[in-house]
């Protein structure tokens, strides 16, 4: 139990090259029950930190040899989320500028205040040893995995520090759990998580969608809109398959980024907004910047932490706990026992190579629990399940229709409901526009509520 | 200079540093002095400079202010003014009395 206790405590190397000072930090953090280990040199210190895994590092600023500002650049090259507290003897502004634009997290002047120091320590450390967020940030994601752990934990250390972060992965491989973990866990969790797939909304519509238009700035725009960014205020805006984004909008979007606020379409006012971005895609968007078809300043805006989700097939360790996760959720939502896979089926799952990842995963679970007349699942209905999974690959016609759904619910959107403006927009008569409309189960009255809907339906 | 004592009040935690804070500070005294006789500035700007960072801390901050002065001074080569703060530090820890409080 020891072990455990000692395991849960927070980790952090004390860096100076005074060892007065060292005893006084050692003893000061050791009292509040903080692991500790000391370097009296940079290069101790980054000799230390590949074995220790330090929380959290403290370094005086001026040492012999390997300064503070080297070490945190060094730290930083190979940990760019590792919080670094910089001491320094001199109150030197230009010094604290340049520490806090490498990434320092704090800056204290000696001699340092007992109080102030804690407040600090704290705060740099407050999303590793808050067991609230830690457990918030888990909850929903299940993995078992040495790759999708390293993810968990930089997602995790990103979550409070508001800086916007970048998920790439292939299409069904967790990209929107990640991005609504990283909402949850962060101080903006009070307010909305706003996911929106850039790639299903048609160019003109986009537009207004995330940025809102004023009434009267194109035909049909009776009503003014409040766009996304505006709707996400305080909180988060997932903008999926950012790569699908046209040039035109890209440059709005990085204006958004830069300055901090939107400008509605047909609107010469601007509002300003507190929204944290998380954007992801599928496409391999540094091929796209190449060819001219992103833009690389604001793909430099978008990455400053990268995630790379990997495929379910390259992290095979977590398909036996997600399978038994989707069994058990299913069982749940269905109100039955739940069935297990036999170890022949499940060897078998283990080794598919899953090209819809996990999504198609829960498809192929939920189709052998449904087929599935006994408690064990059998390899046999397991590979008829994968066999006949749709998901593998779309057809022209469900696309078509996904896209005419999308289209529809943005335009009705926009329109607040109004389906003669709605039609007008999509180039149709009234009488074509309700036929579409009831195609598709679309309910205008639903629109005609000023809270937005949260969610692109895919 | 006075023969009166200077009661600093110390975090009892810190107690069992204290001994060997105070003797290191006394062996920089002698330090400092020696850098002077050497007008060795650069070395007596960096021992002012790590008094004062290390010596709030531990709740001497008469301490702290007096490796302040030896460093600016130190910094524009006064000797008249680092020997006069040698001489208060030297002092200063002669006199010093803690209590644990």
């Amino acid at each position: 139990m020891t072990t455990k206790k000692s395991e849960s405590k927070v980790k952090v190397l004390i860096v100076d090259d005074d060892n007065d000072f060292l005893n006084l930090l050692e003893n000061w953090l050791t009292n509040e029950k903080y692991d500790i280990k000391r370097a009296m040199s940079g290069l101790e210190a980054l000799n230390l930190v590949g074995i220790y895994a330090p929380d959290l590092v403290i370094t005086d600023l001026y040492m012999e040899g390997m300064d503070g500002m080297a070490l945190l650049t060094e730290l930083h090259n190979d940990n760019p989320l590792l919080p670094v507290i910089m001491l320094s003897g001199q109150a030197q502004i230009p010094d604290a500028v340049k520490a806090m634009h490498l990434g320092t997290s704090a800056f204290l002047t000696k001699p340092i205040n007992q109080n102030e120091f804690f407040e600090t320590v704290r705060r740099v450390t407050s999303s590793l040893t808050d067991k609230t967020l830690l457990n918030e940030f888990t909850k929903n994601i299940v993995y078992k995995s040495k790759e999708m752990s390293d993810i968990i934990e930089m997602a995790r250390l990103v979550a409070d520090n508001d800086v916007s972060v970048f998920i790439s992965g292939s299409t069904g491989s967790g990209k929107e759990v990640i991005a609504k973990a990283i909402h949850e866990a962060s101080s903006r969790r009070d307010h909305r998580f706003i996911a929106v797939n850039c790639g299903a909304i048609p160019e003109q519509l986009l537009e207004s969608e995330l940025f809102g238009h004023e009434k009267g700035a194109f035909t049909g725009a009776n009503v003014k809109h409040e766009g996304l960014f505006q709707a996400a205020n305080g909180g988060t805006i997932f903008l999926d398959e950012v790569g699908d984004m046209p040039l035109a909008l890209q440059v709005k979007l990085l204006r958004v980024l830069q300055d901090f606020e939107v400008r509605p379409v047909g609107s010469t006012k601007t509002y300003s907004i507190d929204v944290r971005l998380i954007s992801a895609t599928h496409k391999n968007l540094e091929e796209a910047v190449e060819n001219g078809e992103f833009r690389e300043d604001l793909y430099y805006r978008l990455k400053v932490v990268p995630l790379d989700i990997p495929n379910l097939a390259d992290r095979p360790d977590d398909i036996p706990v997600l399978a038994e996760h989707f069994l058990a959720s299913y069982a749940r939502n269905n109100n039955q026992d739940q069935k297990r896979f036999s170890p022949d089926a499940l060897k078998y799952i283990v080794s598919m190579p899953w090209p819809g990842n996990v999504r198609q995963l829960i498809n192929v679970i939920d189709l052998c629990a449904t087929l599935s007349k006994n408690k064990s699942i059998s390899l046999s209905l397991v590979k008829k399940a994968v066999h006949d999974d749709p998901i593998q690959m779309q057809t022209l016609k469900e696309s078509k229709q996904a896209f005419e759904r999308n289209y529809l619910l943005s335009v009705l959107r926009i329109t607040h409901g109004h389906v003669a403006n709605a039609a007008k927009i999509a180039g149709r008569n009234r009488t074509e526009f309700y036929k579409l409309l009831n195609q598709y189960n679309i309910e205008p009255a639903a629109f005609r509520n000023k809270k937005p809907v949260e969610k692109e339906v895919n | 200079m006075s023969d009166e004592k200077i009661i600093v009040q110390v975090d009892p935690d810190l107690e069992d540093l204290i001994p060997g804070f105070l003797e290191n500070r006394n062996s920089d005294v002698e330090k400092l002095r020696s850098a002077l006789d050497d007008n060795d500035f650069v070395n007596l700007r960096s021992i002012g400079h790590s008094i004062k960072g290390v010596g709030g801390g531990y709740g001497f901050d008469l301490m702290s202010e007096l490796g302040a002065d030896i460093e600016s001074a130190a910094k524009e080569s006064n000797a008249d003014d680092i020997r006069e703060k040698i001489n208060q530090l030297d002092d200063y820890l002669q006199r010093v009395e803690i209590e644990y409080a």
